[in-house]
């Protein structure tokens, strides 16, 4: 495999960044993560960094150097990791289960297979344009599939960020699958929040995106969005890949699997523990657990 | 910066399932209430609240934290849980309960027993130059017997004053206030140095906080027996250093406390942290003996110092 990718994620003006991305390859396989956790409920972002590590986690135990069926592991993991959320809810005894969307493709043997809850999206550009894009588990995109709505009533929509599917929280998700998709040389895959699909129009992403310098492109984009998100601007995170031929010659920043070993995983998380911007901070996760240390060694002494 | 005043939680506040009463203490790094639970038990409750980082206007409930602060915000937090940590483990009857930990209002609270009764500090007061050796004696003894769980916890106070001594109804005092017993933890974050009462730290916790140990709360100990004599605390141990003014207590007051005990607490505040008593213990022992002899006995008792130390520095 030969690819080039990039994923950032920033806080825009909120408080705290609940929107978590990462990537992690073998020699033949590649997973590409995006969860947005739902501010409006308790723990967001802890959902969100759960099902992301949980994930990739799974990932780098199966694919050894590839997982056996890639929609049955999607399948899976996005199921396990909704479980995963509610496991946590229920040992820490939560009135309100935590939620995340989620947003995940594999590619093997050249063909992406991707399966996503919720309104954080993918999208495939190939020559520079779309060739297909997730649709939102959003009641607006509901009603825009039914013809109640227009592109561009639904932007200012007040409902649009109603999502009706997400791992966590109390209804088990609907997951959907996509076919594969066999990638050419030069297919960008981009997942993004919407933090950052939602400033722009989609013709903006596409081509900010089409030319498949991720490492300019990406950054490029989200300024844009940051930009047009104003003071309310929402977490952004976008990831995109660039997907090359293995026989082209040498292309400046690109991974190139073949000479992986076997059994080796490389992973690239980012957005925990609001790492970048202090290394002391403490993650929420962090101070509930501290919490219920503290509480644990109380009892136990009492 | 420094002159931002946080206000408190108003009276009557229902705060997770505690009611508040009113405020008992306000310090820099948090705010202390008295507080009623459901079935009506009065507890103490800390609030972390931080006034160079978090600010809570008049009728506000959860305080402002700026961006820039957010980082040193909850990183103190982290400190706030050093400090629940170490009280969680420590049972006994001479250092203050933790009973409950949780988080509100965008910020952690330590619920604690509450205890009726005064701070030594308040009972120097107003008992001012009429303060009796077996009192101190009494008080101390048994305090120490706290301390040793805390040092037995690998844990230092490094804020004993009599402010943060509490004296029960029934006399039996009781340690408070560990939010200086995070150790090394703060020592470069400028923003929350630590905070420790001047007159009461050891030099090594101005200069040299590698040197801390449990001598360095033996030093704050012999500190407080001193202002239980004298009513304000020795001249702080820094300027100490540099030009030392502290007339020793076996000066200061002889004739009217033994010589033995005098000498006690002339031991503890030695500046040289290894001239001191070394730990709780050989502290405890020499106070609980009775001393009530003349003057002869104060060389065999010196004499006897000298021995001790050596031993002490030996067995360290």
């Amino acid at each position: 495999m030969r690819f080039t990718i990039f994923q950032e994620s920033r806080v825009g003006k909120r408080r705290t960044n609940q929107d978590r991305v990462a990537y992690s390859y073998t020699r033949d396989a590649l997973l590409m993560l995006l969860a947005d956790g739902m501010g409006g409920h308790l723990y967001g972002e802890v959902a969100a960094q759960i099902s992301v590590q949980f994930i990739a986690q799974s990932f780098q135990q199966e694919a050894k150097p590839k997982v056996t069926d890639p929609v049955l592991f999607l399948s899976r993991v996005l199921s396990n990791a909704h479980h995963a959320i509610l496991d946590y809810a229920f040992d820490k005894h939560l009135s309100d289960i935590p939620r995340t969307t989620i947003v995940a493709c594999l590619i093997q043997d050249g063909i992406a297979h991707w399966a996503h809850a919720g309104d954080s999206r993918l999208y495939l550009i190939r020559k520079g344009r779309l060739l297909t894009q997730t649709r939102d588990h959003s009641r607006v995109q509901l009603m825009l599939d039914q013809g109640l709505l227009d592109a561009e009533s639904a932007a200012v929509h007040p409902g649009r960020n109603r999502i009706f599917s997400c791992l966590g929280g109390s209804h088990p998700p609907q997951i959907e699958f996509s076919r594969g998709f066999p990638l050419g040389n030069g297919d960008v895959v981009a997942m993004c929040s919407d933090g950052v699909w939602g400033p722009l129009d989609a013709d903006t992403l596409v081509k900010g995106l089409a030319d498949g310098k991720v490492m300019e492109s990406v950054p490029r984009v989200m300024n844009v969005a940051e930009e047009l998100g104003g003071a309310q601007c929402d977490n952004m995170s976008l990831i995109a890949m660039t997907w090359h031929d293995d026989h082209q010659g040498d292309i400046p920043d690109t991974v190139s699997t073949r000479t992986m070993p076997f059994d080796a995983v490389t992973t690239q998380m980012e957005g925990f523990g609001r790492g970048k911007r202090d290394q002391e901070d403490l993650s929420e996760d962090e101070i509930e657990r501290a919490i219920r240390e503290i509480n644990a060694a109380i009892h136990k002494f009492k | 910066m420094a002159t931002q005043q946080n206000c408190a939680l108003p009276s009557g506040f229902q705060l997770d399932h505690y009611r508040v009463e009113r405020q008992l203490s306000l310090g820099g790094f948090s705010i202390v209430y008295l507080a009623y639970d459901q079935d009506g038990t009065p507890v103490a409750i800390k609030e972390y609240l931080p006034n160079s980082l978090a600010l809570r206007a008049e009728g506000e409930v959860t305080p402002h934290v700026t961006e820039a602060h957010q980082g040193a915000f909850r990183y103190g937090m982290k400190c706030f849980f050093e400090e629940g940590r170490a009280l969680a483990k420590l049972v006994h009857p001479n250092v203050v309960r933790v009973l409950n930990f949780f988080r509100a209002n965008g910020t952690v609270y330590m619920v604690m027993q509450f205890e009726r009764g005064r701070t030594l500090h308040d009972y120097v007061q107003k008992n001012k130059g009429n303060i009796r050796e077996r009192f101190i004696r009494g008080v101390f003894t048994r305090m120490l017997n706290g301390l040793r769980e805390v040092h037995a916890h690998k844990l230092l106070h490094l804020d004993i004053k009599p402010s943060n001594i509490y004296l029960r109804a029934d006399g039996t005092p009781v340690l408070l206030d560990f939010g200086a017993a995070r150790q090394t933890l703060m020592s470069d974050t400028p923003i929350l140095k630590p905070m420790y009462t001047p007159g009461f730290a050891s030099p090594e916790q101005f200069t040299n906080r590698d040197a801390l140990g449990p001598w360095s709360d033996i030093y704050s100990v012999g500190a407080s027996m001193y202002a239980c004599l004298a009513g304000t605390s020795p001249q702080r141990s820094d300027e100490r250093l540099k030009h030392d003014t502290v007339v020793p207590a076996t000066k200061a007051w002889a004739g009217q406390y033994s010589p033995h005990f005098l000498a006690t607490i002339d031991w503890c505040l030695q500046l040289d942290p290894l001239k001191r008593p070394q730990s709780c213990f050989a502290l405890q022992k020499v106070l609980a003996q009775r001393h009530r002899e003349a003057p002869p006995q104060q060389k065999s008792w010196l004499e006897g110092l000298g021995t001790r130390l050596r031993t002490m520095i030996g067995r360290s």
